[in-house]
């Protein structure tokens, strides 16, 4: 046998193994897998309606929405005129900026804190640490409609209301995540911080130089429910703002919409609303494996 | 926000140990408060957030609700559980509770439900475009309220929006959706589920596919239809992630804001005001009564804290199965 021979038998024989596995299943398996293809096609489809239709909205020209007597979901003429609307009628640059810098702020603070607390809750042996633990987790069941009203009064009273200190403080600290980091942290074997503390390694150094790079999994799946539950904030930008220039994108959008509707302009309101959606839609596109395992594991979606 | 799933607190549970049997000895002691001195270093900014902006607002928060509080000025006088007494004897709480418990069972029942029979359709296993189905199921997962308000708002507009015209494709003519009481109900019920679904999918698909594949192989030797495997294997091992499932969807649907606030503004009327949404209204719009509108969130919490405990305590209990 030459070798061309044998390459030619041994491509053949690969898709073959497949084909005998296959057909270990019952036969009419191969050809049942097409009822649920068209199912899970028709179930995407109607989930992802209304952000197809809103994308395709915000490129269509404004009388070819209002003058259609049926609607298409899919625009004659492409136009770009109605994100040149949203961007300049509305001041949507500024509602984005203030966004980035409020959820920034949040998402920074909370990684570094509960990476902090986490460690503390992890590592450390201390007076009251079971204590301050229960009191920790009990903090995850209250819900925001019990602190709301009093961190409006006090945040106002402290002359913070349409601030990035007002929008952001009472958010700074998060006790999933410290209880995330902790979790994850013991999971890491002790011995290796007994061994860097027999080389002299102060916790700092161990925390940041060895802990930290360890942790990378659990701190970016974090930070993605961080950054993806300040970015979505609603009822408390909702009311600690009341200035236009302090808006959020969220909030923006809502005021937009409350404009533009009077107008019947969609298309710009539709563009509006996927400015305000790109950077979680840009987070789920790239971090989609890590995003829905978090959930998966923690149960929790920031 | 919600609890933490069964799966994480059997993780604590085996995870403490290694550490409770300390290899040295002077570990063994109780820390003194010297020692203990850097561990608070790491620990107080945490504490110092979640004090100022969740602990003491949660006495603020009874506090302000025995009080009634000037609209302008905020002068505050003792009323005890007058706030309370009024409330429970109106007719306009007991309306928003109406409101919520609806929200509560349409989200509960078809959040759920379609979530489980779509999980079910994902796990079966595909050679080819299995992540393009999943992509869009769970993109809702990271759509905020406000989105999902406008999105709707869109699709329901009876002059450029689709609902209604595709109805009317099927020959039906659709509803006034966000103008009548009652569809005005439903349409904020469908956005709140909507961008539910994509959260109980993932939890739903990974509670499936922990089930042990033994099982089905021994429904199949049993010869056990697909349908028949589903209700007597799936279905049964599911009940701990269903009833996890159960608070979460509780839980969010009681705390339905955002949507009602861009689709309908709690109107036609009150027709869709919940309660959250009236602690808005009594809180923050028009003239202001802080004292009602802690009174109600205080009841409203006292509800969900009753069902994260409830889930506690449920899922000691339930989680072991096999």
């Amino acid at each position: 046998m030459t070798t061309a021979d044998m390459t030619a038998a041994d491509a053949q024989s690969t898709p073959l193994t497949v084909e005998l596995e296959h057909d270990a299943e019952p036969t009419k398996r191969r050809f049942g897998e097409l009822p649920i293809h068209l199912s899970l096609l028709i179930i995407g489809l109607i989930i992802a309606v209304p952000i197809i239709v809103a994308f395709f909205m915000s490129f269509t020209p404004l009388p070819e929405i209002v003058g259609r007597s049926d609607p298409k979901i899919l625009p004659d003429t492409w136009t770009l005129e109605n994100y040149d609307k949203a961007w300049r009628a509305s001041p949507f640059p500024r509602y984005m900026l203030n966004s980035f810098i409020q959820t920034g702020v949040i998402t920074i603070a909370q990684v570094l804190l509960s990476i902090l607390a986490g460690f503390a809750f992890a590592m450390f042996e201390f007076r009251g640490k079971a204590i301050l633990f229960s009191i920790l987790i009990g903090s995850l069941i209250i819900p925001f409609e019990l602190t709301f009203i009093p961190n409006f009064l006090l945040v106002s009273d402290l002359g913070l209301a349409n601030t990035y200190a007002g929008l952001t403080i009472p958010f700074l600290a998060s006790a999933f995540g410290v209880f995330m980091m902790r979790q994850f942290f013991m999971s890491i074997p002790r011995d290796l911080y007994d061994a860097a503390k027999i080389d002299g390694a102060s916790d700092w150094f161990y925390l940041w130089r060895i802990m930290v790079p360890l942790s990378k999994g659990a701190i970016s799946a974090f930070t993605i429910f961080a950054f993806l539950a300040a970015w979505n904030q609603y009822l408390w930008p909702l009311v600690i703002t009341n200035e236009e220039s302090m808006r959020t994108a969220q909030i923006g959008l809502r005021f937009f919409l409350v404009n533009q509707e009077r107008a019947t302009d969609w298309g710009a309101i539709m563009a509006g609303a996927m400015i305000v959606m790109i950077p979680t839609l840009i987070v789920f596109l790239v971090a989609q494996r890590q995003l829905v395992k978090g959930i998966a594991m923690t149960g929790l979606k920031g | 926000m919600t609890p933490k799933h069964s799966e994480e607190s059997s993780v604590t549970t085996t995870s403490i140990k290694p550490q409770e049997t300390p290899d040295t000895a002077p570990k063994a002691r109780k820390p003194t408060w010297r020692h203990s001195g850097k561990a608070f270093l790491f620990v107080l900014p945490t504490f110092l957030v979640l004090g100022v902006f969740v602990y003491f607002p949660i006495i603020e928060s009874f506090r302000l609700s025995l009080n009634r509080v000037a609209p302008f000025g905020g002068k505050e006088i003792f009323v005890g559980l007058n706030n309370y007494t009024r409330l429970l004897s109106s007719p306009q709480f007991w309306g928003t509770v109406k409101v919520s418990i609806f929200f509560m069972v349409g989200t509960v029942v078809f959040a759920i439900g379609f979530a489980v029979a779509i999980a079910i359709l994902l796990s079966i296993p595909l050679k080819r475009f299995s992540w393009y189905y999943r992509t869009a199921i769970f993109i809702p997962v990271v759509i905020s309220s406000a989105i999902a308000g406008v999105l709707f708002r869109l699709l329901y507009n009876p002059v450029v929006g689709f609902f209604n015209y595709w109805l009317s494709l099927i020959g039906i003519d659709g509803p006034n959706w966000l103008t009548s009481s009652t569809w005005s109900l439903v349409a904020v019920t469908i956005t709140v589920v909507w961008r539910q679904l994509g959260f109980n999918v993932i939890i739903a698909l990974a509670g499936i596919q922990q089930i042990d594949a033994q099982l089905y192989e021994a429904a199949k030797v049993d010869g056990a239809g697909a349908m028949r495997r589903i209700w007597h294997v799936t279905l049964p091992m599911l009940t701990p992630t269903l009833f996890f499932l159960l608070v979460v969807n509780v839980i969010t649907s009681l705390q339905a804001f955002g949507e009602i606030n861009i689709l309908t503004d709690g109107g036609p009327g009150k027709a869709t005001t919940n309660i959250v949404y009236q602690v808005f209204v009594d809180g923050f719009v028009g003239t202001h009564f802080v004292g009602r509108a802690s009174a109600q969130a205080f009841l409203l919490a006292l509800l969900i804290i009753g069902i994260s405990i409830a889930q506690f305590k449920g899922f000691s209990k339930k989680v072991h199965y096999q």
